[in-house]
Parts: structure tokens; sequence; C-alpha cells
């Protein structure tokens, strides 16, 4: 059976497309890192950060625990939230994947069928449906965007809010004055999750959308198949 | 089995368009608002007082009503952009209960016409 070719980046989608429980899995792992470092990690730096009364921790000076313990709290919670939906977002471009599989083999799967039926008996095969670059793309966008939150995440965490979280509180972070460059860091510290959250959001609502188009390309093709089957024993008969 | 029945859209298809576009609208919404309402006023707030002028800023100041701002509008915001999620599973859901009978159609149309196939394939 000879399969219509797509033109790139399609082409290269299309054969990524049966890779889907190798994405499932990857997607797992990322969430299951996520986890592993919030318990061995995350909490852990909070628990220390914790341990004594707020005037010592905050009158901590740089390179003690106290100060060490928030820097890794602040600036793991800007990363790690991203890598978790990240790894989410694979698990729902598998689940896009195994749909775009499904879609392809009930095509492959009508053309045998109608193959076997003398040529003037054969129903034309309907074209691709447009809805199948659709939801490429969109799954495309969805993980790229999710990629670019991941990696906008780990820039803060290594850069501003380590920046500002590696100064004492009390002695630096709190003395602080308008135009200094800690209230700067603190204006990006405090800042950017408000807008980076809802961005991820929208890679998700990229993924969801890939899976809803991907879904009536399935129902579209069953359809399709069905009416030309009809059709056919109508015509015979 | 008949023509007519498989050119029947079904009320789930007419829907899940609808529930995924305002799935879309809310997500946005949450977008926006953390990019226009949000984060300016994080960056102001945080950025152009320091700790002792926050901390001093009395009832009805503009400072107090910025705090009020970041402390109150996520509390909702959040589960708006959740809301947006679960308009998309529920329009994948609509779908998905598309599928069972649509088999069972594509079945009955094979049984019917895998005979004949394979009487004009022979």
């Amino acid at each position: 059976m000879q399969e219509q070719k797509s033109s790139f980046p399609f082409n290269m989608v299309e054969r990524m497309m049966p890779m889907y429980p190798a994405i499932a899995v990857m997607g797992w792992m990322f969430v299951l890192i996520a986890f592993l470092v919030g318990l061995y990690a995350l909490s852990p730096a909070q628990t220390a950060f914790f341990s004594d009364a707020k005037a010592v921790r905050e009158g901590a000076t740089i390179g003690s625990v106290f100060v060490n313990a928030n820097l890794s709290s602040h600036a793991l919670e800007a990363w790690l939230p991203q890598f978790k939906f990240f790894g989410l977002g694979l698990g729902l471009l598998a689940i896009v994947m195994a749909l775009g599989t499904i879609a392809k083999r009930l095509r492959n799967m009508g053309q045998v069928i109608f193959t076997q039926l003398p040529e003037n008996m054969r129903p034309a095969m309907p074209p691709p449906p447009k809805q199948v670059k659709v939801f490429q793309l969109s799954a495309l966008m969805g993980i790229m965007v999710l990629l670019v939150v991941l990696i906008i995440g780990i820039v803060l965490a290594v850069g501003v809010v380590s920046g500002y979280w590696n100064n004492s509180i009390a002695n630096e972070l709190n003395p602080a004055q308008p135009g200094s460059a800690l209230l700067s860091q603190l204006s990006v510290v405090s800042s950017y999750f408000y807008w980076l959250n809802p961005l991820r959001m929208i890679g998700m609502a990229s993924l969801f959308t890939a899976i809803s188009v991907a879904l009536y390309v399935i129902i579209g093709t069953l359809r399709t198949q069905t009416r030309l089957l009809t059709g056919l024993v109508q015509k015979a008969g | 089995m008949n023509a007519s029945q498989t050119a029947k859209t079904p009320y789930q298809l007419k829907l899940f368009p609808i529930l995924t576009i305002l799935g879309w609208i809310l997500i946005m919404l949450a977008l926006i608002i953390g990019l226009v309402v949000l984060t300016p006023t994080a960056i102001n707030y945080f950025g152009a007082n320091s700790k002792e002028v926050r901390d001093a800023a009395e009832a009805g100041s503009q400072l107090l009503s910025q705090i009020s701002i970041l402390a109150s509008i996520p509390l909702w915001l959040e589960p708006l952009t959740f809301l947006g999620v679960a308009f998309f599973i529920c329009g994948i859901a609509l779908e998905f209960s598309v599928i069972p009978s649509l088999v069972k159609m594509r079945g009955d149309a094979m049984a019917k016409a895998f005979p004949l196939i394979v009487k004009l394939g022979s």
C-alpha cells in the first residue's frame, strides 16, 4: 500500500507518531523527577530554613545554612513547576501521537479494503482532512511553549532568583532602597509567575486542542468509511 | 442503517468546539490579566518601594490597594484557568462519547459490504 507523503515538517511529525509509548514514559519520568526533587531537595531546604527563630534565619549572613536553604527553595520553585508541566505536556503529546497513529491506521485500513474492489466500483479515496495538519501544529506549538517556559524558569532560577535570595534578609534585602539592584531583582522575583504560569497553561491548551482535533479526525474517518461502505452496498443493490 | 444516519451530526460534535473555544477564552483571559494587571502591579509595588515604606502603608494608600490586588486576584484567577482546562476536558469527553456508536455503525456497514467486496474482488 503506497502511503501519501507529506511535506516538511509534517513528514517528520508523521514519522515520529508511532513513538508515543517512549514519549509517554519520558513524560512520566519528568513528573517522577519533579516529585523526587520536591521530596529530597525542596522539602529539606524548607525544613532547614524554618528550623530556627525568625530573627535568627533573617539575620543569617551569606554562606550560612539559612541563606543557602532559602536560596535553594526559591531557585527550585522557579524551575520545578515548569519542569513538572513539561512532563505533563509530554504525556498529552503522547496521547495526540497515539490518536494520530490510530487515524492513520484507520485510513490505511479503508484504503486496503477498497483496493480489493474492481476499479470501476472503487470509491474515490478522499484526501487526508486538513485538520490533520492543525492537530500536528497545535501539538508542536503546545510542547514548544512548555519548553520555552521551562527554559525561562531555569534562566530565572540560576539568574535573578539566585542573585536576589543569596543575601541576608535582615542586613541586605530588607534595607534595600528604591533604585537599587536588589529592589529591581525583587520586582522580577515577585512578578514573573503572574505571566509565566498562565503562559504554560497556553501550552497545555494547545495540547488539549490538538487532542480534540485528532479525535475529530478519527470521528470524521469513521463516518466517511461508514458512508462509503453504505454507498457501495446501495449502489450494488 | 442508512445514509441519513451516518450524515446526522451528533450533538456532541456540535458542542465540543464551543467548549474548546470557551477553554481558550478563559486561559487567554488569565494570561492577559496576569500580563496587564498583576505583573505591572507587582513590579511597581516591590520594585519602587523599600520594605520600610511598604510595611508602613496606611489605609486608603495606593500601596495597600496594590497589595490587596496582588493578594486577592490570583485566588480566583487560578481556579478560572483550571475552569478553562475543565472545558477542554469536557469537550474531549464528549468527542469520545461519540466513538463507540460510530465504531458500531462502521462495523454494521462493513458486515453488509463484506460479502459484496469478496464477490466483486474475486
